[in-house]
């Protein structure tokens, strides 16, 4: 864009230039031009000799926290011990030395950029404002030109087809996702406890009325294999006061055994498990979005975004004298989804 | 419930009487029939005294304790438990029940005697002294037997892995991952766990103080208490693997941590050598 005349020069002088002269004569012809360009140090000098130790120091402390990070990684004692604490020392000795091998390349590149590469300052000539009215013109009309030139404007049937085509492909995108897809059937429906399903604690030992005391709580499984594993099982057993008046709700009025209730440990909000409870107020507390159920009026949701009950499991006693379901939860636990229709 | 201390008190008086028996039937043979019958119904009279609902007994003769006890309870706690335990409406709740556990629990931690009525009473200094805590326990313990924290070793370190487990599952969601407590409804906590020690732990899952749940012993056996107090006085005083547990409350601290010191250390790096150029 300069109006400068260009240089000619012909082959044989353009062989015959350095490196740093050719460089110098492409700035040129790009308007830039390089004003001055000199050495920190003398090469060969004494301060030189140290920049460039100082640089391959900072390299060579890559290699040496590398080697250590390494070293830690593989053989130190990380495992929590009564007896042995340098545990502790584990992660923070890895996060040191890695630190120590990424700040040692960047600083020797810092370095080896300040102190040994030549300092150079270069002007290049702008102008101010706008483009001239001629190049603003120019440009646009390329632009208008190049469109024409398509003929997009003439030919509709290209223009159809490529809005089919590249349409198509969008879906193409999209349709893979519908595999993900799926209706929910019975996996949502129905969990592992049923009739005459023990109630048992993480040990698989089955618990007895007597077991708990007045406001106590315990978490229990499913009875069966793998039911202490499973994702819908848990269960708050609740054993309220004798004197605390229960408000059960519509059709579970049955679902109690004596002073002891059974709910779904799942929110019902998003599934944290809702396991404070408070024995004074009789409140399940939800540590994840402060939801609070009612245990009196069969987990009625008072407080905070859960805005269903959490399901109650209907319990007894077997002949054994250990407590078991009677069924399933008569709705599905944890939150809700499209299918999962409504329930008292 | 827990037995009554009281079982001992009465094999105490049976023995006298079983001897006294064996010289009454020495004397049998030189007496009459009439006079044996007479000292035969005495005998059965205290035997059956003996071994009458204990309470009287111990009633008779209360223990130096339980009289140091009652002082304590008459100056400190009757305004709001009331004259027998049975509580005062509005003021606070029936100790019926709650035994020996309970009172050390409450007082020891000084949450009792209360300052104020509130949402919760809150930990602070004891005003009483560990002779005059066992003094009052005494008095209500004798008024109305409840929970003992039993005497002696109260670690179990061999299950410490089951009481580690035994904490997450029903301990961890109030108290923290790492006894720091939390938040409850209505201005209610679960306290931080820096503080207590064996004795208080023990008590405090025997008895439910305030919100908590009871965890009595059928629930959670004495072993697995002990169990769970050794895996929590282990872990708080272990050392954090990552070198600083920033309060060992979770992801929170951390985040603030990583993305306010360690990003601006990052900013001011960044304009620290821009500003060397």
């Amino acid at each position: 864009m300069t109006g400068e005349p260009q240089p000619t020069l012909a082959a044989a002088d353009l062989a015959s230039k350095s490196d740093a002269e050719l460089t110098r004569l492409g700035a040129t012809l790009d308007g830039v031009t390089i004003l001055h360009r000199e050495l920190r140090y003398e090469p060969g000098s004494k301060a030189d000799k140290r920049a460039e130790r100082l640089v391959a120091g900072c390299f060579l402390l890559t290699f040496v926290s590398t080697v250590a990070f390494i070293v830690i990684y593989g053989w130190f004692p990380w495992k929590f011990s009564l007896t042995d604490e340098r545990y502790y020392l584990y992660t923070p000795l890895l996060g040191v030395t890695m630190a120590l091998a990424l700040l040692g390349v960047g600083a020797g590149i810092v370095f080896w950029g300040k102190l040994l590469i030549p300092h150079e300052t270069a002007v290049q000539e702008r102008h101010d404002g706008y483009s001239d009215e001629i190049d603003r013109q120019t440009v646009a009309a390329t632009l208008r030109d190049g469109l024409d030139m398509t003929g997009v404007a003439r030919r509709s049937l290209l223009k159809r087809s490529l809005g089919l085509g590249a349409g198509a492909l969008g879906v193409l995108a999209i349709v893979p996702l519908g595999g993900l897809v799926k209706k929910p059937k019975g996996e949502l429906l129905h969990t592992q406890w049923a009739d005459g399903v023990r109630l048992v604690r993480l040990d698989n030992t089955p618990l007895r009325p007597e077991d708990l005391r007045p406001g106590g709580m315990e978490t229990v499984f499913p009875g069966v294999p793998g039911g202490t594993r499973s994702a819908d099982g848990p269960v708050m057993l609740i054993r309220l006061y004798p004197d605390v008046q229960r408000i059960p709700r519509t059709g579970q009025a049955d679902y109690n055994w004596g002073d002891y209730l059974a709910f779904s440990k799942i929110c019902t909000h998003v599934g944290c498990p809702t396991s404070l409870y408070e024995q004074e107020t009789n409140k399940i507390l939800c540590p994840c979005h402060q939801s609070q159920f009612d245990a009196t009026q069969d987990a009625k949701p008072i407080f905070g975004p859960a805005t269903r009950a959490l399901p109650m499991l209907p319990i007894t006693v077997d002949a054994d004298g250990y407590f078991v379901a009677r069924s399933d939860f008569r709705e599905p636990i944890g939150p809700a989804y499209w299918e999962r229709g409504n329930y008292d | 419930m827990t037995k009554p201390t009281a079982s001992e008190a009465d094999e105490k008086p049976g023995q006298p009487a079983q001897q006294a028996g064996t010289a009454w039937s020495r004397l049998r043979r030189r007496t009459s029939g009439a006079l044996a019958l007479g000292l035969a119904l005495g005998a059965v009279g205290i035997g059956y005294a003996a071994l009458s609902p204990t309470g009287r007994a111990n009633a008779g003769a209360p223990s130096a304790d339980v009289l140091a006890g009652q002082q304590l309870y008459q100056t400190a706690c009757i305004t709001c438990h009331g004259r027998n335990l049975q509580g005062v409406p509005g003021r606070g709740p029936s100790l019926l029940g709650t035994g020996e556990a309970a009172v050390y629990f409450q007082v020891t931690t000084g949450r009792m005697p209360a300052t104020m009525q509130g949402a919760q009473s809150a930990e602070k200094p004891p005003r009483y002294t560990e002779e005059q805590v066992r003094q009052l326990a005494a008095y209500v313990q004798a008024l109305s037997p409840g929970p003992q924290v039993p005497g002696g070793n109260l670690r179990n370190d061999a299950g410490m892995a089951k009481g580690g487990e035994l904490f997450r599952l029903n301990c961890a969601q109030c108290h923290n991952f790492a006894g720091k407590g939390g938040a409850l409804s209505s201005g209610k906590h679960a306290p931080g766990l820096e503080n207590a020690t064996d004795e208080v732990i023990y008590a405090a899952m025997l008895t439910g103080p305030e919100n908590m749940p009871v965890f009595g012993d059928n629930q959670i056996s004495p072993e697995e208490k002990r169990a769970i107090i050794s895996y929590l006085q282990t872990l708080k005083t272990s050392k954090d693997p990552g070198g600083h547990g920033l309060g060992r409350l979770g992801p929170v601290p951390e985040g603030i941590v990583i993305w306010v010191v360690g990003v601006g250390l990052v900013v001011f790096a960044a304009m620290w050598i821009g500003a060397k150029s």
